[in-house]
């Protein structure tokens, strides 16, 4: 080729190349250099590295915290870098697994599911809270137990996941019923009850993921019961919780009173577009079901309905929810300082977060400020958040071990066959078996 | 290779020299150099590619959760496992399905496409060969979620089917087993036609016309003429595109994470997404996983080799 061709060719090559060069050297900034004092007298200056997801609440928590902190050690910064769960999961994987923990920020959220998992797997990843000075008594035993491995404590809980009925005031009142009428009751009360109400105005008060076994493990929960025993063993078979939760879950799917949708965000459209009229849910699908701002005021919560015929039968249970952890980098000691002095010790932060983002987080004593007890209009006027701080004093623990997701997903598949007419014990001693297989 | 080189005029030709001082002439010099030019390449190559291949071998024969990982006993203990994993039976037999019933009809229409857009008396040719390959352009992910949102139970396909009254209620796409892996494959064809066809029509290009005119004065109809006279000469390029096909949907990934999610219980899962799942989704069990790898690897490789024995009768 001719001359010009040729120089316009390698040009537009080095440019290339160059462009190339340059995107792929994005990789995330390390923590920064360690400069705690290690006395706790006199300011700190540092500078923690977070990674969290959801800028709504999360993250806008951590940032407010890092305001509050600040009053007394206006040399430290937070940096905050947004990752959503399945990415974060997948890092922590990726550097646990080729050991390169140096890259880990101080500060990451981790479900509370996935902890024990994490924990028991790679313990290089974290730092225990056993010299930060945090009192764990004043958050619900039931949820520090996911991040407490063999005694001791890796996370600070955080976002709330205890589950409540949210239910449609203004559709239920059609059918002669108040919130009062599905507080403190049976599965088989609110079969009728949910039966009725569909007569009368054709909605369903339910809605969930086919196949996603969220509602089943939050009524196995609220029984005291898991998939999995103290030593790890799973307890899929012969477990009359289960079988129980399984067959109310078959009750009102074919009674076409809980609808079965594809998609997360075709089951937050259910109840956002009216055609389902209620939901059971961790506490943070408020944020969601306050989207739909023309049902303001049309809707109440309440407590679960429990399992019948079954010992340690509770109305209470949880369904998600996460916990910060600390890496053991160079600045853990001020990313512990830092987490107890703020998620783990200040009313203010809770007073500030409540409001503006609308959903809980764990630490009891900030559910006695008087913002917790402020009505929400959206929701009927009650005092919604007080009443969810209550109902997570009394939620049963529960077993997750590192195999929790290998259950879940056993559990699911063995929900789809029993839901198309398979023998639900058969069901899920093959479950049963899958998670044998896959623990060996 | 032996080369004869012009000699400049009035140059005195070289003495013969003994056989011993020939090693470093001229042609050795030139294929050194040469050599020298693929260096870097080929250690980049085998640093980037080989390498961590021959790491995910050793890895394959450990076993162990997390970073705790050990040597399995027997050595081949995860493979072994591999026989007697249900999940993993089940991904294989979605993904040999998706093989079987989409390559083949991918592969004839992207075949009756570009002997369509072959056609010399075919007007806007470069709008229709640019509208069947734009599908390649998107991303899989996008794609799978366009997709996801259209087969929803409340989504397009849905109200158009119900609009034009073709069925009384919605189906539900991707909470059966037998639709949900219908639209994979129906996902899987709208991408990969065009992609597919563009080979086929250069490889048409290459055929000489005057074969296919001796066909028409011989009387032959156009079909008779495609299948007798174009297809034996497109022998190669079917078989590249085959072996590139099966490569590519048994290694499948994006459509079953994005689109279906592994569909209703596990039942449109495909190998590649089991094996992400195992290792970052699962209690992560690398060893096993890397043995499910290299399981997909064979399965490729042995599908490649039956392919070129049946296809490649070069003379």
């Amino acid at each position: 080729m001719n001359g010009f061709k040729k120089i316009a060719s390698l040009a537009i090559t080095a440019l290339l190349s160059v462009a190339v060069a340059a995107c792929s050297s994005g990789a995330p900034a390390a923590s920064g250099p360690a400069q705690t004092t290690a006395a706790s007298s006199g300011p700190k200056s540092g500078k923690l590295t977070v990674w969290a997801w959801d800028p709504t609440f999360n993250i806008y928590a951590m940032k407010e915290a890092e305001k509050i902190y600040q009053k007394e050690n206006p040399n430290v910064t937070v940096e905050v870098i947004e990752t959503p769960w399945d990415d974060l999961q997948t890092k922590l994987t990726t550097l646990a697994q080729s050991r390169e923990t140096k890259q880990l920020p101080d500060i990451f959220l981790v479900q509370n599911n996935a902890f024990q998992k994490n924990v028991i797997n790679y313990p290089d990843l974290f730092a225990d809270y056993s010299t930060a000075g945090v009192d764990f008594s004043q958050f619900p035993a039931g949820v520090t137990a996911y991040s407490t491995v063999e005694g001791k404590n890796y996370g600070v809980p955080f976002d709330n996941g205890t589950a409540i009925q949210a239910l449609r005031t203004d559709v239920i009142k059609e059918a002669g019923y108040t919130m009062a009428d599905f507080t403190d009751i049976t599965w088989s009360d609110f079969l009728t009850k949910a039966k009725a109400v569909r007569a009368k105005t054709g909605k369903p008060l339910l809605s969930g993921q086919a196949g996603s076994s969220d509602l089943i493990m939050m009524m196995l929960q609220s029984a005291g019961a898991s998939l999995f025993d103290a030593d790890g063993k799973p307890t899929i078979t012969n477990n009359p919780a289960l079988l129980k939760s399984i067959d109310v879950y078959k009750q009102l799917v074919d009674a076409k009173v809980l609808t079965e949708v594809n998609s997360w965000d075709e089951y937050i459209g259910t109840f956002v577009n009216g055609q389902v009229a209620g939901t059971v849910n961790g506490v943070w699908i408020m944020g969601s079901i306050q989207t739909a701002k023309n049902q303001s005021g049309n809707w109440g919560i309440t407590n679960l309905p429990k399992l019948d015929g079954v010992d340690g039968a509770t109305n209470y249970s949880a369904n998600g929810g996460s916990s910060w952890a600390i890496s053991p980098n160079a600045n853990s000691a001020l990313a512990a300082d830092f987490l107890s002095k703020t998620f783990a010790g200040s009313a203010d932060l809770y007073d500030t977060i409540l409001p503006s983002s609308g959903a809980l987080a764990n630490w009891l004593p900030a559910a006695k400020s008087s913002v917790y007890s402020q009505p929400l209009k959206f929701f009927g006027g009650e005092t919604v958040f007080s009443k969810v701080v209550d109902f997570s004093t009394k939620v049963p623990t529960n077993n997750t071990g590192a195999y929790y997701y290998e259950g879940r997903d056993a559990v699911s598949t063995a929900i789809t066959k029993i839901l198309n007419g398979t023998d639900p014990s058969a069901a899920l001693d093959e479950a049963q078996k899958t998670v044998e297989f896959a623990m060996k | 290779m032996s080369l004869t080189l012009a000699r400049p005029k009035g140059a005195r030709p070289k003495p013969d020299r003994p056989a011993r001082e020939r090693r470093f002439g001229l042609e050795q010099g030139r294929s050194l150099t040469g050599w020298l030019f693929l260096l870097p390449a080929a250690l980049l190559i085998l640093w980037m590619n080989f390498w961590p291949m021959i790491q995910a071998f050793i890895l394959s024969m450990q076993t162990g959760r997390g970073t705790r990982l050990n040597f399995a006993d027997p050595l081949w203990y995860n493979y072994q496992r591999l026989f007697s994993d249900e999940i993993f039976k089940l991904t294989l037999q979605n993904t040999l399905i998706y093989l079987v019933i989409q390559v083949p009809i991918m592969l004839v229409m992207a075949l009756i496409l570009a002997n369509l857009l072959n056609d010399r008396n075919l007007r806007f040719k470069g709008l229709w060969r640019t509208a069947i390959f734009l599908p390649c352009a998107v991303s899989l992910v996008s794609y799978s979620l366009v997709f996801r949102t259209m087969f929803a139970t409340d989504g397009l396909i849905n109200d158009m089917l119900l609009g034009l009254q073709l069925v009384d209620s919605p189906i539900n796409w991707l909470g059966e087993t037998d639709t949900a892996r219908f639209v994979i494959i129906l996902g899987l064809l709208w991408r990969w036609t065009g992609y597919n066809m563009v080979f086929f029509l250069a490889a048409l290009q290459n055929i000489d016309y005057s074969t296919i005119e001796a066909a028409k004065i011989d009387g032959a109809g156009p079909l008779r003429s495609f299948w007798y006279v174009t297809v034996p000469q497109l022998k190669p390029m079917i078989l590249l595109v085959a072996i590139m096909s099966t490569n590519g949907t048994i290694q499948l990934f994006d459509e079953s994470w994005n689109l279906t999610g592994g569909g209703p219980a596990y039942t449109s899962m495909s190998m590649s997404h089991y094996l992400f799942e195992l290792s970052f989704q699962k209690n992560p069990n690398f060893g096993y996983a890397a043995a499910l790898s290299y399981a997909i690897l064979i399965i490729v490789a042995v599908l490649a080799a039956i392919q070129m024995k049946v296809g490649d009768k070069r003379d």
